[in-house]
């Protein structure tokens, strides 16, 4: 197993046994008597018509897909190590492949619908052994296309190999399940339409061989160490398009068909020759991909592959008579596109290297060609600083030039260092950076830099807040506190508050102006009012007065009152003391009959004498009916008194 | 009473001697580094402003001219440009005279601090800033169709010549490499690459895609004609056989049928090149080995340096083993 990036390349893999039909035939010996044989049939099968479309890991290029690929080889790879091995192309040849990728451009061969298999071979061949199915597709080219295009025998085994990989290494490995990979090369190297300079579409079919070894090209065709990319192969579409599909006229009285069917198959074209290009390659490539992203699940594969095959479908048998088709079976098939001449290797050697500024010349004009016709606009102006010549519309409206040369030079340039007092030139206009040159014209390099950096601060509501707030913070705020520290020492009451974010001066000295009066309100505002306005003196709030009246409202001994109260208290001396209690035990209800008016009746008396007492009194002995009336109260009257003299003449 | 000593006058010449002499305060208390004048955000603003990100394209080439199709530019960055770009940008937070004058303060410790964020602008997996005062930046736009055809190009300057090594891979962090501060593609075809340095050598690379085979196309002499060419590899060793490059074992093709190979006569070269050691049969897996075509590396840099030539192409030393795989049960059948 090669370590994670390495791989190794094998020659082949052949399988033990080829696909077919092989019997078995197992005979024992044993003591005890004979033995009847044993005879089985065993079926070994293999891809003959159709490949099953998870038996590829990748194709190169990726299907339609789009690019420089002159330089690069197309290559199918495959699951199964010994596929291209599995079958033989001929009779006792073991080791040769019976795969081959062919790389053919549009119009050089058809690709046929699901035609039955007895089709997909050409005529007279007939393969033996089982199918794997009943229905494929088929590739029917010309002899010229085979000739030309096709590998010779020879090649097959140099075109195949198997690769062994790290199945960990997802890349190399590309979803195989046990790290070995066969891949099959194609023997053409696609190229681009430099005639008409447009992109070309080829096809790659994965074809089998087998039986047809024989069509192959010889081993040793006329070869040439260089190639002219302008030759055309083969093209059936100009046939197409003229028309005329019916052998009879093509071999009697068709001459059109006759002579361009020569034509096209036996002359090499000329670079002059206009060749019908590629026809809608790029709607093909967006169709394909819209194929692939609408179609139904199951049915995408067979879709896009059908779609891939436009441009493919001119039956070349229908239109080529005087030389043999063959049709071989394809198993796989992808299309993609050519759309530049040379790969990254010629872009980039044939950069034109040089330092910004750097005119490029121009192209030697070979003898007997026109020369080009001369530029659309007048070159530009250039100087060896790397200044450009550009027209400048003044406020004051005239019309001048102008220099100006971007942020790119030619040479180094020299930037602002800091003078002595480390301090640094900076523009807060744009007109401070304009520069008049020698020659009287402008130079407005710096300037159209600071508006352009200026505008682009604008355009980012963002930055323009980061620099508002910025400038409040740093400059406003930073300023005041500079300025109040040296200030503060001569403020001994009234120290600013440092860490405050206020912008300026006052604002930090008026906020600590109210902190600290705050604090003493005394001296700086009036002494302040009680919350609340004194009471009236109560008059029995003197000495033992309360409790006295208590005892009078209650009807309790004054007395004993006091004396208990002095030991325990007025409330608890008022629970133990005791309360006199009408008599009445009549058995009669409570609230009639003579006990009830005798209870009244007392009840009067009482209250009578209560609010008698309240009123004119301070000290009522109990059961005293007289009552004399209380001295009237010496300080002035005001609205409780009014209110009393109210409540005593509603009691009389 | 509590203010009676300060007055207007002493508030007028300490605000004055205040203005002159203004120390810069941290706006920000950055965590990584520390406190510093310009807040963070408007610090990273003006750096990538710096790096010229949004300036539109006919400030940086105003003439078409400039940037012919197919080549290559190299050219020194302006810093008085970027610096009057980043004036114009802190010009918006300025409004009355006493904020001018304000900047003006200011306005050294705004560009040093701007000048350490252009290198943090573009930290490509965790390597570490560069550290020292801000270089010379120099830089190349590239307009060709490589650009868009190959999106993913790898770009790597080094700040001398590094002879033989040239197909070694340095990380980012080593000295001799120049960092790159900003690479971007300003259109589907140009591309724009700004460096923290003056290199010396540049190398520019195709973006890998597998394994692939191929030859070499170069053009002849005659328009739309083409040869073909590989370089022999020592089919034990995997090494080139020759180390000039420029010397390929000619592919030869069938007439009349452009790009197709003549793979027989082209194997029956190789082995016929002395040092191949590919034997004298067939071999499919020594014939791919030969095909193999890793992703190109162009390299510029000076043509006259003296010793050996680096190879310029193709520089990439494949490291496979071959073998031959034949199956036990093959040897019992077909003995």
């Amino acid at each position: 197993m090669p370590n994670i990036g390495q791989f190794v390349l094998h020659t082949l893999a052949n399988p033990p046994l080829k696909a077919g039909d092989y019997t078995l035939h197992g005979h024992m010996d044993v003591a005890g008597g004979p033995t009847a044989d044993y005879d089985g049939h065993v079926r070994i099968t293999s891809p003959r018509f159709s490949l099953p479309p998870d038996q590829v890991l990748s194709t190169f290029p990726p299907a339609n897909s789009e690019g420089s690929y002159e330089e690069r080889l197309p290559q199918i790879v495959l699951k199964r190590r010994t596929l291209p091995w599995e079958r033989s192309a001929a009779p006792g040849d073991t080791t040769t492949p019976w795969l081959a990728l062919v790389v053919i451009a549009e119009g050089e061969g058809t690709l046929s619908g699901n035609v039955a298999v007895a089709e997909c071979v050409t005529a007279g061949v007939a393969l033996t052994g089982p199918n794997d199915v009943a229905t494929g597709t088929y590739l029917s080219v010309t002899q010229t296309v085979v000739n030309k295009v096709f590998p010779t025998k020879n090649d097959l085994s140099l075109l195949c190999h198997v690769r062994e990989v790290d199945i960990r290494d997802t890349e190399l490995a590309n979803g195989d399940d046990d790290g070995f990979l066969a891949v099959v090369l194609a023997n053409r190297l696609p190229q681009f339409d430099r005639t008409n300079n447009a992109p070309v579409r080829y096809l790659a079919c994965l074809i089998n061989l087998e039986g047809q070894l024989g069509a192959l090209p010889p081993p040793a065709p006329p070869f040439t160490l260089k190639f002219r990319a302008t030759d055309v192969v083969f093209d059936v579409r100009p046939l197409a398009a003229q028309g005329g599909g019916d052998a009879d006229r093509g071999v009697m009285g068709g001459a059109t068909g006759l002579r361009a069917a020569n034509a096209a198959v036996r002359t090499e074209a000329a670079p002059a020759v206009k060749k019908t290009t590629t026809s809608n390659w790029a709607t093909t490539t967006a169709k394909v991909e819209h194929a692939a992203l609408t179609s139904p699940k199951g049915e995408a594969g067979r879709i896009v592959r059908d779609v891939m095959l436009e441009g493919y479908r001119a039956d070349v048998g229908h239109f080529v008579f005087v030389e043999p088709v063959y049709r071989f079976p394809v198993l796989a098939h992808w299309s993609f596109t050519v759309t530049n001449a040379g790969g990254f290797e010629t872009y980039m050697r044939n950069l034109d290297v040089g330092l910004l500024g750097t005119a490029v010349r121009p192209a030697a004009v070979p003898p007997g060609v026109p020369p080009p016709p001369p530029a659309p606009r007048p070159a530009p102006e250039f100087t060896e600083t790397g200044h450009v010549g550009l027209p400048h519309l003044t406020r004051r409206g005239e019309r001048v030039r102008a220099w100006y040369r971007g942020p790119f030079a030619s040479h180094p340039t020299a930037r602002d260092e800091k003078d002595a007092d480390e301090h640094l030139p900076c523009a807060h206009v744009s007109d401070q950076l304009r520069r008049v040159v020698p020659d009287g014209r402008e130079d407005l390099s710096l300037a159209g830099a600071f508006e352009i950096g200026r505008l682009l601060a604008l355009s980012q509501p963002s930055v323009v807040r980061a620099l508002l707030a910025w400038r409040a913070e740093q400059f406003g705020a930073e300023r005041a506190r500079q300025i109040v520290s040296g200030v503060s020492d001569a403020a001994t009451l009234v120290q600013p508050d440092l860490k405050g974010r206020a912008s300026d001066l006052g604002a930090l000295i008026s906020r600590r102006l109210v902190v600290s009066a705050a604090g003493d309100p005394e001296k700086v505002l009036a002494p302040s009012r009680p919350l609340a306005d004194p009471g009236r003196p109560l008059p029995f709030a003197h000495d033992g007065g309360l409790d006295a009246l208590l005892a009078a409202g209650f009807g309790l001994r004054a007395t004993e009152v006091a004396k208990r109260v002095k030991e325990i208290g007025a409330v608890a001396a008022l629970q133990e003391t005791p309360v006199p209690i009408a008599e009445g035990h009549d058995a009669g209800p409570l609230l009639e009959g003579p006990t009830a008016d005798r209870l009244r009746t007392r009840l009067t008396d009482v209250v009578d004498r209560l609010t008698e007492d309240a009123l004119k009194r301070r000290e009522a002995p109990i059961g005293t009916p007289a009552i004399a009336p209380a001295v009237a109260s010496e300080t002035s009257r005001d609205a409780l008194d009014a209110l009393i003299d109210r409540a005593s003449r509603g009691s009389e | 009473m509590l203010l009676k000593n300060i007055n207007a006058e002493r508030v007028l010449k300490i605000s004055a001697d205040v203005s002159v002499f203004v120390e810069p305060t941290p706006a920000d208390d950055d965590p990584h580094y520390g406190p510093r004048v310009v807040p963070i955000e408007l610090s990273r603003f003006l750096a990538r402003l710096r790096l010229l990100e949004g300036v539109p394209f006919a400030y940086l080439a105003p003439d078409a001219d400039l940037l012919p199709r197919e080549s290559i530019r190299f050219f020194y960055l302006d810093r008085a440009w970027t610096d009057a770009l980043v004036q114009g940008a802190l010009s918006v937070g300025t409004v009355n005279s006493s904020d001018r004058a304000q900047l003006e303060t200011l306005y050294p410790f705004v560009r040093d601090e701007v000048d350490e964020e252009e290198r943090r602008v573009r930290l490509p997996g965790g390597e570490a800033v560069q550290q020292g005062p801000a270089g010379p930046v120099t830089g190349f736009l590239l307009r060709s169709r490589a650009v868009s055809g190959w999106p993913g190009l790898h770009v790597r300057a080094y700040r001398e010549e590094l002879g033989a090594a040239d197909d070694m891979t340095i990380p980012e962090s080593d000295p001799r490499r120049v960092k790159l501060l900003r690479m971007e593609r300003l259109a589907p075809a140009v591309l724009l690459v700004l460096f923290d340095g003056i290199p010396a050598v540049v190398h520019i690379e195709e973006p890998r895609q597998g394994i692939q085979f191929g030859v070499r196309l170069l053009p002849d002499a005659a328009p739309n004609e083409f040869q073909g060419g590989v370089n022999a590899r020592n089919a034990l060793t995997t090494e080139n056989v020759n180390p000039d490059p420029t010397v390929m074992v000619p592919v030869p093709f069938r007439q009349g049928a452009p790009g197709v190979l003549d793979l027989a006569r082209l194997n029956a070269s190789l082995i016929a090149t002395a040092g191949t050691n590919m034997g004298t049969e067939v071999d499919g897996a020594e014939f791919a080995l030969q095909m193999l075509r890793f992703p190109y590396r162009q390299v510029f840099g000076d043509p006259n340096v003296v010793g050996p030539p680096p190879p310029i192409a193709d520089v990439f030393k494949p490291t496979i083993a071959l073998s031959k795989l034949r199956i036990a049960f093959e040897e019992v059948l077909h003995p």
